[in-house]
């Protein structure tokens, strides 16, 4: 292993720092562009940050049936989801944490978020949390084999599953030129779109029990703890952005460290980012939530393609 | 050498003298103290035996001859002490807990008979690993498994528990058959019964090797619980007492895969030739089968050992899958590869062992305190047992391969090695490889979901039953018990070394071992990163990670107040615990998707006030039920068509003299036929 500077650790860390701060920024994008094309106003993109602060400054209210799973499970969630921060290049074309794990300690990390708060779900006593369990575990469990076979086949293709390697091997070929990777953007784009409870398969700005999974799992929930909950799902939808811009886009990244190539690479992080964003939020304008058992659907339709990409390896 | 044979003797006289004293002190107040002290102490002896086998040479003694014929011998090399090391782990830790846990039977009947069929089950199991010839091997297996089929009908009381242990002991003699016939046709070959003439000869015919290990893998793998042999296991495991339960899931199937490991690794040497590709995608294709009808079961059953059972079907096909790969990677030359995929099968064996001894341990202490196990009576325990919450709470996470605990580990060194199928070449192994990593995948979701139901209904919300709300912690040593094994979790996962430098040097395995801070990491062909794993790293992460929330969360949200209010109830007041979610309705999406495999019914009853008014209901009943497929379809149409046969036969034997006269007729005329053909040649 090659041995980093310190710089290159500071930033390793300015990195997942940018991941953590910039992504409520991003949720805020996300609803102003829903509302523009709803022909409504719209709140401003940085009230995600105010609704944060406001909620972290309030009192709470527990349930007095929850255990300490309930009061813990938005700290460990938070730092779960937070903690694979680290392993995501963001304008280098490496992470030095790198080292450390790779996309399925990333995958793992999630699904400990995941398993706590599905277990917070049941912990309140009422059936809202445990209908959003029920239905979160269905949707996660068959969202494994899509992930592990989009894993498999950008593994195949770019030689690893260290994030490092698969970054860095995209960014020395040409971009999806080749049809196995194009199979794996559409499918890694329709579990990013489960994982992060985007409208077709969940829809997150209704309180209504029939349509909801991840709101109804966190309905208990208030004060700080609220806050760390719609903290580190945004953070989670920043994850898997950046993954997907990584992977798939990978434009200007800075080779030699200097000043102006690192703010040039952020912007263009977050230019990037951004786009896929405006896209991933006009997709939600145009499509209805799915009924519930049409959703293994179309996890299967993103598991046929993944399988065809390494069809397509191997041909 | 003098030590470990000294070593070896005092295990046996503490096992002995558990029994010997559990039998003799009946009874007594101490009883317990007098059995399982002296077995826990042995099972110390046996991790220390072990340790000082793996991390020195192998040990090889002969007790006794008969004729030469049948030696005792005793043999331990790495791969035995592998596996005692295992038996001692876990026996310390359920000997320990059943100081306590035996309570339960004091008063109900005779305790002296449990506590010595636990001592000799645990030294024949010990005896199993140790021998080095085909007679003992198969006396002490067949001990092993009439003492746990003794121990499965300990609470014989129950009509129910006779019946699985007679599917357990018909089951058992099946595989013990199959492994018969594999040691028989190696004894055709060498004309020894001695595991060592096993392991020189060389010059075995290909197709006699292909059946002696058919035979072998079929006859271990009834024992493990492979599908669709696996019967017997979700009817034994959960009738035998818990602790017993543990041992039989944490070790006993671990002994199976021990004759595997022996039968195709140690005997013979599965090496560089493409002969071995379908006995290593043979073990692929059951394994990942295995783990799917598994875990599809666990996650709709609502008694929790049973759901508990069938996840170690699950676990034993993955364990299958990395040994199978281990041979396919073998058969290419790819050795490095086939090493990965070895140590990540052997690691999971290891954790296995651990967490589901843990599992059992504490769905025992779930029965001591509340007397059900129906997961659907529970609820709300976390709060009654903290402990033991805490303690099932960690194998959960560590059973679904989440991190940072042990089961991630096996699972992303399993993974990494399914990850390298692209280095076979052989276009039609790569594709078929790939739908093993979509079953391994599913599996993990699915195992998730599972353990989420399994701890969420049982230890979260309101309590579902008196029996849940009386519930209270369990006496100190059942919680030691479980603590033990807990911290072993917790240390396997954050330094992995450990546990993968003992099989390296346990199976003597080509592999770098090193400091236990060290990195995981596997290289690519053309030698760039192509995965690494430092657990310690991401703890450190994880840690000042928190830190650094818990500051900000402090400096922005300054001090808050918490308040403790009532669950929201939509304004109707007064939730119950009939509102809550409940095991059935919580597994029912997924248990409709898979509707092709559970075949799911509802039987609604409804009764109506009037019954010309349809619209006022008086009460509905609903009985939910799955089918389970391999019981019905295979085991039932199987007994049911021998059944047709065999009545068929009876009429032979219908009691009349005259008949039988006429069949000694046919028969002498039958022979008389045969001998006067046979002298023309």
């Amino acid at each position: 292993m090659s041995d980093f500077s310190m710089l290159e650790y500071g930033l390793g860390t300015l990195q997942a720092l940018l991941i953590i701060v910039l992504s409520p920024l991003i949720v805020g994008v996300m609803r102003k562009i829903k509302a523009k094309s709803q022909k409504r106003t719209g709140s401003g993109i940085f009230q995600p940050y105010y609704d944060i602060i406001k909620l972290l400054r309030k009192d709470e209210i527990v349930s007095d049936q929850s255990s300490w799973i309930f009061r813990y499970t938005p700290w460990i969630n938070f730092v779960s989801t937070a903690s694979a921060a680290f392993f995501i290049p963001v304008f280098l074309v490496y992470s030095p944490f790198g080292v450390v794990g790779d996309i399925l300690l990333v995958v793992g990390l999630f699904a400990l978020g995941r398993f706590f708060t599905m277990l917070a779900g049941l912990d309140v006593a009422s059936s809202f949390g445990g209908l959003g369990s029920s239905r979160e575990m269905m949707v996660s469990a068959l969202l494994e084999p899509a992930l592990f076979m989009t894993i498999f086949v950008i593994a195949l293709f770019y030689g690893g599953t260290n994030i490092s390697t698969i970054v860095s091997s995209a960014n020395d070929m040409s971009i999806l030129i080749v049809p196995g990777v194009l199979f794996a953007l559409i499918a890694f784009f329709i579990i990013m779109m489960a994982e992060t409870g985007k409208l077709p398969f969940d829809n997150p700005s209704t309180h209504l029990e029939l349509t909801m999974i991840h709101e109804s799992m966190i309905l208990e929930y208030s004060g700080k703890n609220l806050a760390l909950m719609e903290w580190s799902h945004a953070i989670k939808q920043m994850i898997l952005f950046t993954l997907f811009v990584d992977i798939f886009f990978t434009w200007n990244f800075v080779e030699q460290i200097s000043l102006v190539g690192i703010s040039i690479g952020i912007l263009f992080f977050i230019a990037k980012v951004s786009a896929l964003a405006s896209f991933t939020a006009f997709i939600e304008t145009r499509v209805a939530k799915w009924r519930l058992f049409r959703v293994s659907d179309l996890i299967a339709m993103a598991i046929s393609s993944s399988m065809i990409g390494v069809i397509f390896f191997f041909l | 050498m003098v030590e470990n044979l000294f070593l070896i003797c005092a295990i046996f006289a503490f096992f002995s003298l558990g029994a010997t004293l559990g039998l003799l002190t009946r009874g007594h107040k101490y009883h317990s103290y007098f059995t399982y002290i002296p077995s826990s102490f042995a099972s110390f002896l046996t991790i220390t035996l072990s340790l000082i086998i793996i991390f020195s040479e192998s040990t090889h003694l002969t007790f006794f001859n008969i004729q030469h014929l049948f030696d005792f011998e005793i043999f331990i090399d790495g791969v035995s002490a592998f596996f005692l090391l295992i038996i001692g782990l876990i026996s310390f830790a359920v000997s320990i807990y059943s100081l306590s846990y035996s309570k339960k039977f004091d008063d109900k009947k005779n305790n002296s008979a449990l506590g010595m069929l636990f001592n000799v089950f645990i030294i024949s199991m010990v005896l199993v690993v140790i021998s080095n010839n085909v007679f003992f091997f198969l006396i002490f297996w067949e001990l092993m498994s009439l003492t746990s089929f003794f121990l499965v009908i300990y609470e014989h009381e129950n009509k129910n528990n006779l019946k699985s242990g007679l599917t357990y002991l018909v089951m058992t003699h099946l595989g013990t058959g199959f492994i018969f016939a594999s040691f028989i046709l190696m004894y055709t070959q060498t004309g020894s019964f001695s595991f060592d003439s096993f392991r020189d000869i060389t010059i075995i015919p290909q197709h006699v090797k292909d059946i002696a290990f058919v035979l072998a893998f079929v006859g271990f793998g009834t024992k493990a619980g492979m599908v669709p042999l696996h019967i017997w296991l979700p009817k034994a495991h959960p009738s035998a007492p818990s602790n017993v339960s543990a041992l039989m899931s944490a070790v006993m199937l671990k002994i199976a895969i021990y004759g595997i490991v022996r039968c195709i690794f140690d005997f013979n040497a599965v090496d560089g030739s493409t002969d071995y590709v379908w006995l290593g995608m043979g073990m692929i294709i059951i394994g990942s089968i295995s783990a799917l009808v598994g875990i599809l079961y666990a996650l709709v059953e609502n008694d929790i050992k049973r759901a508990l059972a069938f996840s170690s079907i699950e676990n034993v096909g993955i364990i299958f899958i990395g040994l199978g790969l281990s041979i396919v990677f073998a058969a290419f030359h790819l050795q490095a590869l086939s090493v990965l995929a070895f140590i990540a099968s052997m690691f999971h064996v290891l954790n296995h062992s651990i967490f589901k001894g843990l599992l059992f341990m504490t769905a025992g202490s779930i029965h001591y305190s509340t007397h059900t196990k129906n997961i659907e009576e529970l609820g709300g325990l976390i709060k009654k047992m903290p402990w033991t919450a805490m303690m099932f709470l960690i194998g959960s996470i560590a059973i679904i391969g989440l991190p940072p605990l042990n089961g991630f580990i096996s699972e992303w060194l399993t993974l990494q090695s399914l990850l390298a199928v692209f280095q076979i070449p052989s276009n039609i192994l790569q594709v078929s490889l790939a739908f093993a990593i979509l079953a391994f995948a599913l599996t993990i979701g699915l195992a998730g979901a599972t353990f989420v139901r399994l701890f969420g209904i049982t230890f979260l919300s309101k309590g579902r039953s008196t029996k849940a709300v009386n519930a209270i912690e369990v006496p100190k040593f059942m919680l030691i018990g479980k603590a033990i094994l807990a911290s072993s979790c917790i240390l396997l996962g954050i330094l992995p070394f450990i546990g993968m430098n003992l099989i390296v040097s346990a199976f003597n395995l080509p592999y770098m071992s090193s400091s236990p801070f060290e990195t995981i990491s596997i290289t690519n062909t053309t030698d760039s990163n192509f995965a690494s794993l430092m657990m310690p790293g991401v703890l450190v992460i994880l840690a000042s990670v928190f830190v650094g929330v818990f500051v900000v969360v402090r400096i922005i949200g300054g001090k808050t107040k918490t308040i403790k209010y009532g669950t929201w109830d939509c304004g109707f007041g007064n939730l119950s615990e009939k509102t809550q979610y409940t095991a059935t309705s919580l597994a029912d999406p997924i248990r409709r998707i898979f509707g092709v495999f559970y075949k799911p019914h509802n039987d609604i009853d409804v009764d109506f006030y009037t019954k010309e008014n349809s619209y006022f209901k008086k009460s509905i009943h609903v009985i939910s039920t799955t089918k389970n497929v391999f019981d019905e379809k295979m085991y039932g149409k199987t007994i049911s068509g021998s059944l047709f046969v065999l009545n068929k036969i009876r009429k032979i034997q219908s009691g009349k003299v005259n008949a039988y006269i006429l069949y000694i007729m046919i028969t002498l005329i039958a022979l008389l036929l045969f001998v006067g053909f046979g002298a023309h040649e």
